[in-house]
C-alpha cells in the first residue's frame, strides 16, 4: 500500500497599502535600510499603535475573492516572544478573532476542479527582516509593521501539484484584488507548507518546511520531504514533529528545529487598540472597488475566440488584461494580438509603460477598428508603430502622412492583377499544370506591384477567382 | 512562599543581583504580588470582551506623522553597521 500525502499551507502576504499598519511610515519595499522606521516601529517606551484604516479594506477585498465569511467583530491579540526582529517582544496579530473564516479557492486538476479549503485569515503586522552572519545579525526596520495577511488552508491537499495550483491561483487572486505584489522573490508573498504521510486514514507526523522561495520550490520541497519521511518510515523508525527548511542549492529540505513541546505565546487581547466593529457600509465600499477577477476575464476572452495560450499569457499580464478591460466591446482577438505582440515588444524594448507612450484609448480602439475592418493591414500597422506610439497625430492622419492609404477600389485592384497576370503567361501555365505555388509567386508579384496599399487577403480572392477562370 | 530558586531565576531575567537577605524578602513580597494577581479568578462571568473597549471604531483618528529623521532612529542604537542596527548573532529564525 501506498504513502498518502497530507498537505497544508500556510501564506503570508504583505498588503500594499502606503503607509504600515499601526504607524504612518511608508510601507515601500527597496528603500534604504531604516529610512521608513519611525518611534511606533522601534518600539520606543510609550509609543501606541496608530491603526491604519486601509488594511481593514485591502482585507475584506482578499477575504471577498478567497469566499472567506468576513467577521465584523473583531480585535487584535498580542503574540508574545522574545526575539530581536521584534522590538516590542510582541507582535499585533489575531488569535481570536480572524477577520476571515471557512473560505475556499477552486483549482483545476486534470480538468477537475478541486476546492482547497481556506480555514481562515488573519491580519497581523510584519516584522523586522533580519540579515544573519556568524558573528552579527543586521535589521532593518523598514518591513517592521508592514501589513500582512496570513491565509492557512486545512490539510486538504494530496499532492505537490495541488499545492502549487493552490498557490499558483491564490496569487493570480490576490494580485487582481489589488491587494498584494505577491512577488515572492521579494519576500512580499511567502509560503510554508505542513507535510505528513499515512498509510491508514489517521494523519502522519506533521513536518513543516518554511521559506521556500518560490511556487515550484514548493512542489520540489513536498516531493522531496514525503520521500525523505517514507524512507525514514520503511527504516522502522520513527518521525519527529519538526520544523524544516528548503536549500535552493541541494534541493533538499534542512532541519531548522525540533518541536519539542508547542510554543507558548501568551496570547491576549491587545488593550491598546479598540475592538473594530465593520460596518455593511465600510465592507460593500471595499468590494465594489475591486475590478474582474480572472475566471470571468477568462470567459469574455473565451468567448471572443482568443486562443488559450494567449489567455494564459494575457492572464499572466495584469497590465495587459487591466488595459482590455476598457475595449471588450471590439475585436478582442486583434486588440490582444498587437498588445501581446507588437505593442509589448516596443514598450519592452524602450523599457516603458502603455500609460508613458502617446497610444491614448481613442487611439488603439481606432487602430483595432481599421484592422478589424481591413482598412489597414499589417504591414502598414508595422510600419506606423512607432508614430501611433510616439506622436500625438491620430492613425488617419499618421496614414495619410506616409502615404499609405490601402485602396479598397475594385478598379485599381483588378488593373494590378490584370497587370501581372498578362506579363506572367508562364507561371499562369505552370498553375494550370498543377503547381498550386505558382499561385503564391503571381500574388508575390501583385503586392508588389500594389506597394503595400492593396489588401492581400482581398487581392488573394480576386486573383484566385482569374486564375480559375482562366 | 516561592522557593529560592524561583526567586533567582526571576532575578536573573530581570538582570539584577540579589543578596540572600533580599532574596528572602522577595519570597514573601512576590508571594503577596502574586496572591493578588490570583483575585481575578474570582470574577464572575469574566470574558475579554468587557475587559476593554468601552469605544470601538476608533481607527479612524487622524494618524499623525511622527516620522523622525533616518539618523534620529539610529541615534539610540547601541550598535549599528552602515545603516543596519547590530544585534547579537540569532540563531533562532
Amino acid at each position: 500500500m501506498e504513502y498518502r500525502k497530507t498537505i497544508g499551507i500556510e501564506v503570508h502576504c504583505e498588503l500594499k497599502t502606503k503607509e504600515k499598519i499601526f504607524s504612518p511610515s511608508l510601507s515601500n519595499y527597496g528603500s534604504i535600510a531604516n529610512t521608513n522606521a519611525n518611534i511606533i516601529d522601534m518600539a520606543y517606551p510609550g509609543v501606541l499603535p496608530q491603526f491604519n484604516s486601509e488594511v481593514l479594506s485591502f482585507a475584506i477585498k482578499a477575504c471577498h475573492v478567497l469566499n472567506l465569511n468576513i467577521t465584523k467583530k473583531m480585535h487584535f491579540d498580542r503574540k508574545n516572544y522574545f526575539y530581536a526582529d521584534n522590538p516590542k517582544n510582541f507582535q499585533i496579530t489575531q488569535n481570536e478573532t480572524p477577520i476571515g473564516t471557512n473560505g475556499y479557492v477552486e483549482i483545476d486538476i486534470n480538468g477537475k476542479k478541486k476546492k482547497i479549503e481556506i480555514l481562515e485569515m488573519h491580519i497581523e503586522e510584519d516584522t523586522c527582516k533580519s540579515v544573519h552572519s556568524d558573528k552579527y545579525s543586521l535589521l532593518d526596520y523598514n518591513r517592521a509593521g508592514v501589513p500582512l495577511i496570513e491565509i492557512v488552508t486545512k490539510p486538504c491537499m494530496e499532492s505537490a501539484l495541488e499545492a502549487v495550483k493552490y498557490l499558483e491561483k491564490l496569487r493570480e487572486l490576490l494580485l487582481y484584488a489589488g491587494v498584494s505584489d505577491c512577488k515572492i522573490e521579494e519576500g512580499s508573498m511567502r509560503c510554508d507548507t505542513n507535510v505528513s504521510i499515512s498509510k491508514t486514514n489517521e494523519l502522519g507526523t506533521k513536518i513543516e518546511v518554511k521559506n521556500i522561495g518560490s511556487i515550484s520550490n514548493v512542489g520540489e520541497a513536498i516531493n522531496y520531504e514525503a520521500k525523505r519521511q517514507e524512507e525514514i518510515l520503511e527504516k522502522g523508525e520513527k518521525l519527529r514533529e519538526e520544523t524544516r527548511r528548503f536549500d535552493d542549492k541541494t534541493r533538499t529540505t534542512i532541519l531548522m528545529r525540533v518541536k519539542e513541546t508547542g510554543n507558548d505565546y501568551r496570547y491576549f487581547p491587545e488593550p491598546d487598540i479598540p475592538y473594530v466593529n465593520l460596518t455593511d457600509d465600510f465592507i460593500h465600499d471595499a468590494i465594489n472597488e475591486l475590478s474582474r477577477m480572472p475566471d470571468e476575464r477568462r470567459k469574455d476572452y473565451e468567448k471572443s475566440g482568443i486562443l488559450p495560450i494567449n489567455i494564459e499569457k494575457i492572464i499572466a499580464n495584469k497590465e495587459i488584461s487591466d488595459y482590455l478591460e476598457n475595449f471588450l466591446d471590439i475585436n478582442l482577438v486583434i486588440a490582444s494580438n498587437l498588445l501581446l505582440g507588437d505593442i509589448q515588444s516596443y514598450l519592452n524594448k524602450n523599457n516603458l509603460k502603455i500609460e508613458d507612450t502617446k497610444l491614448t484609448h481613442q487611439k488603439f480602439r481606432d487602430l483595432v477598428n481599421k484592422l478589424d475592418k481591413k482598412e489597414i493591414n499589417n504591414k502598414i500597422f508595422k510600419d506606423i508603430l512607432i508614430d501611433i506610439m510616439e506622436t500625438s497625430k491620430d492613425i488617419d492622419d499618421i496614414i495619410c502622412d506616409k502615404g499609405l492609404n490601402v485602396s479598397f477600389d475594385d478598379n485599381l485592384l483588378n488593373s494590378i492583377i490584370d497587370n501581372v497576370l498578362s506579363n506572367n503567361e508562364k507561371i499562369i501555365s505552370d498553375y494550370k499544370n498543377g503547381n498550386t505555388r505558382s499561385a503564391k509567386a503571381l500574388m508575390g508579384l501583385i503586392m508588389k506591384e500594389g506597394k503595400g496599399k492593396i489588401d492581400p487577403s482581398a487581392a488573394n480572392e480576386k486573383l484566385m477567382e482569374k486564375l480559375n477562370s482562366l | 512562599m516561592l522557593t529560592k530558586e524561583e526567586v533567582m531565576h526571576v532575578a536573573d531575567l530581570a538582570r539584577i543581583e540579589i543578596t540572600e537577605e533580599e532574596l528572602q524578602k522577595y519570597q514573601k513580597d512576590l508571594k503577596i504580588l502574586l496572591d493578588e494577581v490570583d483575585k481575578i479568578k474570582d470574577i464572575d462571568d469574566f470574558d475579554d470582551e468587557k475587559m476593554f473597549s468601552p469605544t470601538d471604531n476608533t481607527f479612524d483618528l487622524e494618524r499623525k506623522n511622527i516620522s523622525v529623521t533616518n539618523e534620529n532612529v539610529l541615534l539610540n542604537v547601541p550598535k549599528k553597521m552602515g545603516n543596519f542596527v547590530e544585534a547579537p548573532v540569532m540563531i533562532n529564525e
